[in-house]
């Protein structure tokens, strides 16, 4: 289909009258061409006008209660038909954080730093498009103090409210606890508080945390002990 | 905490399959009036447009996960699911009322104007109205046709009476002229 043909159609693509043969058409055409997409969403512009103009009316306030209410019901029958399904979702995040971390904690035991950038760049992308995500970002810790402090953190920004980080410790001699923190270089000040490291005798210690929070802006990792030394650092970077 | 920007579409959309009921009532805010006001003007009651809202809401939450940003946006999905219950609904009325009178039982006139009827007489909402204006009578009368009574072009040819083409120009040239016509009162405002 060319471009003209696939204007011609928009309109009742976008309508929802377009017969399946030709809807799939204008789909598959709209995908690669941004000229039509564009001119679909000037026509869905038009639509939302129409809708403003010819029918938004003032709903009685009774009805806010009586479909957040009816949402209520919603979720809770569909936990009782499907009671595994919220807790499979749960344990397969969680397990595939646990994943990670263990690769990431065996990686560090081999070769004492992470370094996800020189994983294959395709199964990088496969692993990214599975899970949903923008992009990994990590960090090697550089140690402030004298004895040996070394590690890794992972961010994982994702498209969906469920964007997670991980830091991974090793500091043989250090005991305690210390706060990880994340920061933005962006000069606004903006900090998040990713958790606190507990160090075993051995020196290991881990943390993470999983948030709906956008941790995109966050480019600035610091490790700091409970006595206000900071400990190590690293730059937040994409994978 | 620096001050966050406003949320897109598809995050709203995940927090609200995830069962946020902060996100409900983001969305309930955003689209109920006009959902609402749809359900009066197509389907004719107040009690017909609750059951509209209610039921539109329902049916965005078993579907929410499959709301795909780059497809569309938010707001165009969610009318065009609530027209589509409400051309369901105007379905069953009409089945309702075959079956009645196929049974040969004095068949309960409904008095409601039809979706076509109903939209000619569509009450707008003041600043929307203007813009409205600016399209032509056939205009108006072509995309009422698609749009309430989810009309094929070459249905809407048919009403009207003009070619296909005509039919499919007329609508488009509508939905665009509508745009333009609300970005220029948006700039005098």
């Amino acid at each position: 289909m060319t471009c003209d043909e696939v204007r011609e159609l928009l309109p009742e693509h976008l309508l929802g009258t377009l017969d399946g043969p030709e809807d799939l058409e204008v789909r598959r055409h709209l995908r690669g061409c941004a000229g039509c997409r564009t001119e679909m969403a000037a026509l869905s512009e038009g639509v939302e006008w129409f809708a403003r103009a010819a029918h938004d009316r003032t709903p009685p306030p009774e009805l806010h209660d009586r479909v957040l209410t009816t949402l209520a019901q919603e979720w809770r029958d569909t936990d009782a038909e499907h009671p595994d399904a919220r807790r499979t979702r749960w344990v397969g995040r969680a397990a595939a954080v646990v994943a990670i971390a263990a690769v990431l904690a065996w990686g560090l035991t081999q070769t004492h730093r992470a370094n996800v950038a020189s994983a294959d760049a395709e199964s990088y992308r496969t692993v990214l498009n599975t899970l949903g995500g923008k992009e990994f970002r990590v960090g090697t810790l550089a140690s402030h103090v004298a004895h040996p402090f070394e590690g890794s953190v992972v961010l994982y920004d994702s498209h969906q409210g469920q964007s997670w980080g991980i830091v991974l410790v090793r500091a043989p001699g250090v005991s305690g606890k210390a706060t990880v923190t994340l920061s933005s270089s962006d000069g606004s000040g903006t900090t998040v508080d990713a958790g606190t490291l507990e160090f075993q005798p051995d020196g290991d210690a881990a943390t993470w945390l999983v948030t709906s929070s956008d941790l995109t802006p966050f480019d600035h990792v610091t490790i700091t002990a409970e006595d206000g030394t900071m400990l190590a650092s690293a730059d937040i970077e994409v994978a | 905490m620096r001050a966050r920007e406003p949320e897109s579409d598809a995050a709203l959309m995940q927090r609200f399959a995830r069962r946020e009921a902060p996100a409900a009532a983001v969305l309930y805010g955003r689209f109920a009036s006009r959902i609402y006001g749809l359900g009066i003007v197509m389907l004719g009651s107040d009690a017909a447009a609750q059951d509209l809202v209610q039921d539109t809401f329902v049916k965005l939450w078993r579907s929410a996960d499959r709301y795909d940003e780059s497809r569309g946006r938010l707001e165009t999905w969610v009318l065009l699911v609530a027209r589509s219950l409400a051309i369901d609904a105007l379905r069953r009325r009409v089945l309702e009322a075959r079956s009645l009178e196929t049974l040969g039982r004095p068949p309960e006139a409904d008095q409601r104007p039809q979706p076509d009827e109903l939209a000619a007489t569509a009450d707008m909402s003041a600043r929307a109205r203007s813009a409205m204006e600016a399209l032509s009578g056939e205009q108006r009368a072509a995309l009422e046709l698609a749009y309430f009574g989810g009309k094929t072009s070459a249905e809407v040819a048919e009403m009207e009476g003009i070619p296909i083409g005509t039919a499919k120009t007329r609508i488009r040239t509508a939905l665009l002229r509508l745009r333009e016509a609300m970005a220029e009162e948006q700039r005098d405002m």
